[in-house]
């Protein structure tokens, strides 16, 4: 039995600072076909770990204070995006409960089965991504907004520059852009970059 | 003084309020040890938590009724962003400034900056620190307590204000507040912002000297916020109104240095936040040390529970935190989302309605402007607000 993203096995990296329950985390994990990457007990170093191991999936303790430290990397270091499983030591069936439908992924050691972590997993990891998906989108429509003010801009000077009215600005662009095989928006970065200097509107 | 007979029913009485090991948790506790809350008819269970994740978490399923929170955390918990989605508001800020940035001694001194027995210059240290900084090469590390906090906007301003490219010269990270002062002692930082007492924790222990305060970097910004879920604001809305009264009375009684000598002590207990008084007094008394063998410095509004209108939620800051959030998040929202979300997040209505109750006076328009006033100032006719200057980016 194992668990494999894309064929390798799922690296997962362990943060408990109960030495006990974290050995038997670990055991179902790798029993469950999951490569355990290492157990650290707390948040100094956490950061850096995370940096040097690249884990698919944390696991950590709902009731971790580390959890604002795991939630600050998936929010600001977009480039190594990590999945994260919370499980709860806390005796609170109904918490756990509510926060599994609130849509925090969560399993409990006790009586903790592999066939029910990997699915567990599978869902934090599906989560993840659906959030990298919306931030992507947002980040793309980002760009198309700025390529447009860019674009406006180099019209603006190519207008004042030339005497010409806008449209005659967006089919010289349009042609720059075809002579040079190039995107608009690099030629109206080239054109706001060469033009800026020699606008005496300023 | 509101007459609680008058008041409409609490739809429940039992509720559990989440609070963290942070001395602006001091109008939560009290509000319960003056007996605030039981005045208003409730019976209020305080919980400290261990992450702002956590009482986030709590207070969206319900295993909360109320919180006090990050001033941005409701509005990103709006957006989900970071981690559970749900629907927060306020209609009571928990008071103003709190913060402070501290560096560790090895930083301090390699600036070649005297040991501060006054406030220093917060542009003047940072601008030494860019200058070191562009000499050597190096890069620092510095922490703060959250991606969305006031904490991590008011780091980011300074380090700005200096100069400090925030992609290149340093490395922000989050750490829990607990843990600043042991990574700070072991070199795994180079500094921190956070709030009291782990400032005067780390000067205590001959760690860090603090650079900047919160109040120097930003007069009267707002802080904290007592946060609901907007479901259990409409099903509980006596219940809520009487909350923010126990807490706002609270909040008044701290205008008083004995009962900010007295909350001290009561804090110090095991049950809150189980550290000693003595670390607890600097920030809460005004006498604040910015490092350890200097004299304190009088800084009266290190926290504001009460004066210049401080629960009041105003839109306008509202606005500037998403849009500071809104960096960090890497996202950009367009001005009618951003006006839904503030609306639906911050409620200055809400705390209309509790002034009233109170026979306070509050302001009537939901927006003021910041950075146009060094001193005190008047709002509108009986309605004194702080300065409201923070540093001006280059």
């Amino acid at each position: 039995m194992s668990a494999e993203v894309n064929n390798k096995a799922i690296r997962v990296m362990l943060v408990d600072d109960h030495a006990e329950r974290a050995r038997l985390v670990e055991e179902h994990l790798i029993a469950a076909g999951f490569e355990v990457l290492s157990i650290i007990s707390s948040a100094a170093g956490l950061v850096f770990q995370i940096e040097q191991h690249q884990p698919d999936v944390v696991i950590i303790d709902l009731q971790s204070p580390d959890r604002d430290v795991l939630e600050s990397l998936a929010i600001v270091n977009r480039h190594s995006p990590t999945a994260m499983v919370m499980f709860a030591h806390e005796d609170d069936p109904d918490y756990i409960r509510e926060a599994l439908a609130a849509g925090i992924s969560t399993y409990l050691t006790e009586g903790l089965n592999p066939a029910r972590v990997r699915p567990v997993i599978e869902v934090a990891m599906a989560q993840f991504r659906s959030f990298q998906m919306l931030r992507d989108e947002l980040v793309s429509t980002r760009t198309e907004l700025e390529d447009r003010n860019l674009i406006e801009k180099a019209k603006g000077l190519l207008m004042a520059q030339k005497r010409i009215n806008e449209n005659e600005a967006h089919q010289l662009l349009t042609k720059l852009a075809m002579d040079n095989n190039q995107r608009l928006r690099n030629v109206a970065q080239t054109v706001v970059a060469t033009l800026s200097a020699f606008d005496i509107r300023k | 003084m509101s007459d609680p007979q008058r008041l409409p029913q609490a739809e429940i009485t039992e509720l559990e309020l989440g609070y963290m090991r942070l001395s602006d948790a001091a109008p939560l506790i009290m509000a319960k040890d003056a007996g605030l809350f039981a005045r208003y008819g409730l019976d209020v269970s305080l919980h400290r938590e261990v992450s702002w994740a956590n009482l986030r978490d709590k207070l969206v399923v319900g295993k909360l009724d109320a919180a006090q929170l990050l001033a941005p955390l409701p509005m990103m918990t709006n957006l989900g962003a970071g981690g559970i989605r749900g629907s927060l508001m306020t209609g009571l800020a928990l008071g103003l400034n709190g913060n402070a940035i501290t560096l560790s001694n090895r930083v301090w001194e390699s600036l070649e900056l005297e040991y501060p027995d006054s406030a220093p210059d917060p542009l003047r240290v940072v601008q030494k620190l860019r200058s070191k900084l562009q000499q050597t090469g190096q890069t620092i590390t510095l922490a703060t307590v959250h991606a969305f906090s006031m904490h991590t906007i008011l780091l980011r301003r300074w380090l700005q204000a200096g100069g400090i490219d925030l992609d290149h010269d340093v490395r922000l990270l989050v750490l829990p507040p607990e843990q600043m002062c042991d990574s700070l002692a072991r070199g795994v930082i180079d500094g921190f912002c956070v709030g009291e007492p782990w400032n005067t924790v780390a000067v205590e222990q001959g760690i860090g000297t603090v650079a900047a305060s919160g109040y120097h970097l930003w007069n009267n910004a707002p802080e904290k916020v007592l946060g609901v879920t907007e479901q259990w604001h409409q099903s509980h809305p006596a219940t809520h109104l009487r909350l923010r009264l126990a807490i706002m009375e609270a909040c008044k009684l701290l205008t008083e240095l004995d009962a900010r000598e007295h909350i001290a002590e009561v804090m110090s207990q095991k049950c809150y936040l189980d550290l000693p008084q003595r670390l607890l007094l600097p920030s809460l008394t005004g006498q604040f040390r910015f490092s350890k063998n200097a004299a304190p410095v009088s800084i009266p509004q290190f926290h504001v529970f009460w004066q210049y209108q401080a629960g009041f939620p105003w839109r306008s800051q509202a606005q500037s935190i998403l849009k500071l959030s809104e960096q960090l998040l890497g996202k950009t929202l367009s001005e009618e989302e951003r006006r839904a979300l503030v609306q639906q997040s911050w409620r200055p209505d809400l705390y209309r309605e509790a002034a009233r109750w109170l026979g306070e006076t509050s302001p009537s328009r939901d927006s003021k402007t910041e950075n146009e006033h060094s001193q005190e100032w008047e709002f509108e006719p009986g309605i004194v607000l702080g300065a409201d200057r923070y540093l001006a980016l280059p």
